[in-house]
């Protein structure tokens, strides 16, 4: 027994592993700090969310196996579209986005959803595809991009729908799409993007026009931008200590607990742990993108590519959203921004990484003892 | 080297990597001393300034609504705590304003609880005086003004018309860039209809505050943009008239409308018994607010556009005009018209047990003959009557953002759906007298009249006269819309017009009463059934009394003014709403509100 679990602990990534336990324990951390002046209890829906996401990850990464996905990928990718579709006719609005459905205990955000589905269904899509990846399997598989794109755009919400998209770009990367069409998709986007600019809302322009001027606009949107800025800045090297960010607590910060919650880290831990935090989640993902690599099946592999993009670049955009470098476009930080179901769809996403790891580990060592016992 | 698109990525990554730690070691390391300033010593606060609302003129500029500035004592609890000891501070707020701190107010300075707290409102003038000589002793104190909105008298004689204000929900401010917490939005009435005309743009001023509250750096501002002033088409010296007039009458509860028939603007428009604007703006005390909303005359109802009443009598121009139109009778068509009018088993009565003889149309008008109108009717057809009262506009918003219910008119469709019944004959000859299930506001009643009195123009109604456009320095005129033209035949017209003179001048009109308004004039009485065995009866309980209506236009040949008087419950068109509207007419020529030509 004591021989089975070390034999299955030792099939266990440890990197990923302990970097998501750090991170879901901080969460709670920080989200006690963030709406601690509110008498809230976030922190407490938190912890139950937290509860259910480490539940999540143990039973995916030790009693599932994630090839069952493989043949489920469409019905997924149906289910996840109408969870967009019921959204736009029961969503509960809120801040005038209509994001949620109300399921009475639990808002239930489809888009976050969509996003884990999205990764699964191209990665079936990309695996059962003859490599290197052709033009026309990319224009099928952007049809099946594009439909929930324009259904969380129009929700609205412009962050989510292009981390829908994003990690979709670079598993077709990885595929070996050929360089020549990517450079003459690349020449279009530059010549077409004043086009797109002029149909964007009058907040989204404001939003990345406040990038480029804070001063312009400042209560409109800059406002977050300055008071994020002045956040961060003043947590200088070891922050203002737990509880004691000024910036968050008299509410110069909005959404600290949501979009903003690394400027209240950075506030109140300063510039060694927000650095430390920044590199954690570069070391996750680049374990993630190798243990990709290192997988020899090609749903797996590239079901590691896409949560690994999906992680990096929804983690550093909204970093550098709350460093004033990258328009606000509402994109939450992973594991740490409160919201249950962005925190449950992550923490399966690291469980069918985990998964992977285990049994492609599993299987290779079943391989060596096999022929050992042939020899 | 072979491009390896793995390592690519990585790169990528690194590269971006490098780029956040570096902007966050230059935020936090070399910028960090100056942002920990700003959000040590130095704090951003916002101050919002309210500009005033617009004003609300009568048509003639006589002033109806205004604002002036009242002062809110705030105070910033972080940086009061840090200036005062509680016992030193409550002592100094007692000298100055002789204010007790209220116990929640003291745990949020005590604990910081919030960024900003109201210490007193509304401030007296001298309470101000002290805040400036005495400016030194306050830290972390400042005076917000807010608007607080003032009715004049006049606007008395018409609250359903002005509406009130207050101030916006949270979720309205989040929707809504340019207003505050602090500014008066139109809650009902004109207040509300021209909300987006009156209201204006708030203005924003961020500065940076030290730790004694004091402004030190003004870091961006925004003006606030002044509400422009509405002027509307009510003239109030004829809503004097019809208020006073209505209120001499003796009746309990009502509504009259005097429109100009050429235009179709609200002239007047007056909901009985009426409330006291100022004191429902400020709230009234609870006992005031339960007598109001028990009052079996329901003061807080504005009936002329919210009331539904059947309107009898003054339905029969309307009918006639569809008869004449639709051939089913000519102006010269005499019918025998006796005292009851039989379908099978089924009487139906004349008001008058005498009958009205052998009579044409516009005698029918003149003596309000119901029998002669339940054969026009039958021969007219439901599907007649319910095309001509949708063509007036009667049952659909002329003009949408003034006008509250439509009004209810029956067809064969609407009894199948409501009350799930199919069409009697029965149900037609109510119909040709206005009885039955029609149910319409007093406002609709105007509809009968005005195109009749200006020649078969259906028109938008309006109640703004114009409006001062801020930004255009210029006035903007209402300019008359007409909806649609009825190209009623002009003998037709000419017959229901003389038909409606009669019922003034007629040997046996319905109206006598007019016959003493300076100028000629033409009308309709209506008195309307509200409980089966009341005709002619008087009865004791007022709930099951008739309504009384009156329509009317005047000057006959080239009307200038035409309306309704309403009175709920008040037995007799003829005798109680014919008298008001003679009352009111005359008064506003004596007057001079219209000249005699």
């Amino acid at each position: 027994m004591k021989k089975l679990l070390v034999q299955n602990l030792k099939k266990l990534d440890f990197i990923v592993f302990s970097i998501y336990l750090i991170l879901i324990v901080f969460s709670v951390v920080n989200i006690y700090s963030a709406s601690y002046h509110e008498f809230s209890n976030l922190y407490i829906k938190q912890i139950i969310f937290v509860i259910i996401s480490l539940l999540t990850v143990l039973v995916t990464t030790f009693m599932f196996n994630y090839r069952w996905l493989s043949s489920i990928s469409f019905y997924l990718y149906v289910v996840g579209i109408a969870l967009l579709v019921l959204v736009k006719f029961f969503g509960t609005t809120i801040l005038g986005a209509k994001r949620w459905i109300n399921l009475g205990f639990f808002q239930l955000q489809p888009s976050e959803v969509m996003k884990v589905v999205m990764i699964i269904f191209s990665a079936n899509y990309i695996a059962s595809s003859k490599l290197p990846f052709g033009i026309r399997d990319f224009f099928k598989l952007m049809l099946f991009v594009l439909l929930p794109f324009f259904l969380i755009y129009s929700q609205p919400d412009l962050g989510s729908g292009v981390m829908i998209v994003i990690p979709v770009l670079v598993m077709v990367f990885l595929a070996k799409f050929s360089l020549r069409y990517i450079l003459v998709f690349a020449l279009t986007f530059i010549v077409i993007s004043p086009f797109v600019w002029s149909h964007l809302k009058d907040y989204q322009k404001n939003r990345i026009l406040a990038i480029l001027n804070p001063e312009s606009d400042p209560k409109g949107t800059a406002y977050h931008i300055i008071q994020s800025k002045i956040a961060i800045g003043s947590g200088m090297l070891t922050g203002k200590g737990y509880l004691q960010g000024s910036q968050s607590k008299y509410y110069f910060l909005p959404e600290q607990h949501t979009d903003f919650i690394f400027a209240s880290i950075g506030e109140e831990w300063g510039f060694i742990v927000s650095a430390l935090l920044v590199t954690l989640y570069l070391v996750l993902s680049l374990r993630i993108l190798f243990i990709g690599k290192e997988t020899k099946e090609n749903f797996g592999k590239f079901l590691c590519y896409g949560v690994a993009s999906l992680l990096l670049f929804q983690a550093f955009i909204n970093i550098a959203m709350n460093l004033a470098i990258a328009p606000v476009v509402g994109v939450p930080l992973p594991f740490l921004s409160y919201g249950g179901t962005a925190l449950i769809t992550f923490s399966f996403m690291i469980g069918l990484v985990l998964n992977i790891y285990y049994i492609n580990q599993k299987e290779t060592f079943q391989f060596y003892t096999q022929e050992n016992e042939d020899y | 080297m072979r491009f390896n698109r793995f390592s690519f990525l990585i790169f990528l990554a690194l590269i971006i990597y490098m780029i956040l730690i570096g902007r966050l070691f230059y935020l936090q390391i070399v910028k960090g001393e100056y942002y920990r300033e700003i959000s040590n010593r130095n704090y951003i606060k916002v101050f919002y300034s309210n500009p005033p609302r617009g004003k609300i003129y009568d048509r003639n500029g006589v002033l109806l609504a205004y604002d002036v500035p009242t002062f809110d004592l705030i105070a910033f609890p972080y940086i009061v705590r840090e200036n005062y000891k509680i016992q030193e501070l409550k002592s100094i707020l007692k000298q100055l304003f002789d204010i007790d701190l209220d116990p929640k107010n003291e745990e949020v300075i005590q604990k910081n609880l919030l960024p900003k707290i109201t210490i007193k409102k509304n401030l007296s003038q001298k309470d101000v005086e002290n805040f400036y000589n005495y400016n030194y002793l306050l830290k972390g104190f400042y005076l917000e003004v807010v608007p607080k909105r003032i009715y004049t008298p006049e606007a008395n004689y018409l609250p359903h018309i002005i509406g009130y204000v207050g101030f916006p929900t949270k979720e309205e401010v989040e929707k809504n860039p340019d207003i505050t917490l602090n500014t008066l939005v139109g809650k009902a009435g004109v207040e509300k209809i021209y909300d987006n005309l009156l209201r204006g743009k708030a203005g924003q001023k961020a500065v940076l505050v030290d730790a004694f509250g004091r402004q030190k750096r003004v870091l961006w501002e925004k003006d606030p943009e002044k509400g422009n002033d509405i002027y509307l088409s009510i003239d109030i010296r004829l809503q004097k008239i019809v208020y006073e007039e209505f209120k001499r009458s003796g009746h309990k509860s009502g509504a009259v409308v005097l429109v100009d028939p050429n235009s179709y603007q609200i002239l007047a428009a007056l909901s009985y018994p009426t409330y006291d604007l100022q004191k429902f703006y400020e709230g009234f005390k609870p006992e005031e607010w339960k007598a109001l909303t028990e009052d079996k005359y329901r003061p807080l109802l504005d009936k002329v556009f919210n009331g539904r009443y059947p309107p009898g009598s003054i339905y029969k121009p309307l009918v006639s005009i569809a008869a004449l139109e639709e051939g089913v009778i000519t102006p010269d068509t005499k019918i025998a018209s006796g005292p009851e009018f039989r379908i099978g088993n089924y009487r139906y009565r004349n008001w008058n047990k005498l009958g009205c003889g052998y009579i044409n149309v516009a005698q029918a008008l003149e003596m309000s003959c119901d029998t002669f109108y339940y054969q026009v009717g039958l021969k007219l057809g439901v599907d007649d009557i319910y095309k001509y009262t949708k063509l007036f506009g009667i049952g659909e918003k002329l003009n949408p953002d003034i006008e509250k219910k439509e009004a209810i008119v029956p067809n064969r469709e609407w009894k199948r759906k409501v009350l799930k019944q199919g069409w009697f004959f029965g149900d037609t000859v109510n119909l040709s007298i206005g009885q039955g299930y029609l149910s319409i506001t007093p406002f609709d009643a105007t509809k009968i009249v005005v195109p009749i009195a200006n020649g078969g123009k259906v028109l938008k109604p309006n109640i703004l006269s114009g409006y001062y456009d801020n930004k255009k320095q210029m006035f903007v005129k209402t300019i008359p819309e007409v909806v649609r033209n009825l190209k009623i035949k002009s003998w037709n017209l000419d017959t229901v017009k003389y038909g409606m003179y009669l019922v003034v001048y007629g040997p046996h009109g319905t109206a006598k009463a007019l016959r003493n308004v300076p100028v000629r004039n033409a009308g309709k009485t209506g008195t309307a059934q509200v409980y089966t065995y009341s005709r002619g009866k008087k009865h004791a309980k007022w709930e099951l009394r008739d309504h009384a209506w009156f329509i009317d236009f005047a000057p006959y040949d080239n009307p200038q003014v035409a309306g309704v008087v309403f009175i709920e419950h008040g037995e007799s068109g003829g005798s109680v709403a014919a008298p008001l509207m003679a009352s009111i007419l005359r008064r506003a020529y004596k007057e001079g509100v219209f000249e005699i030509k």
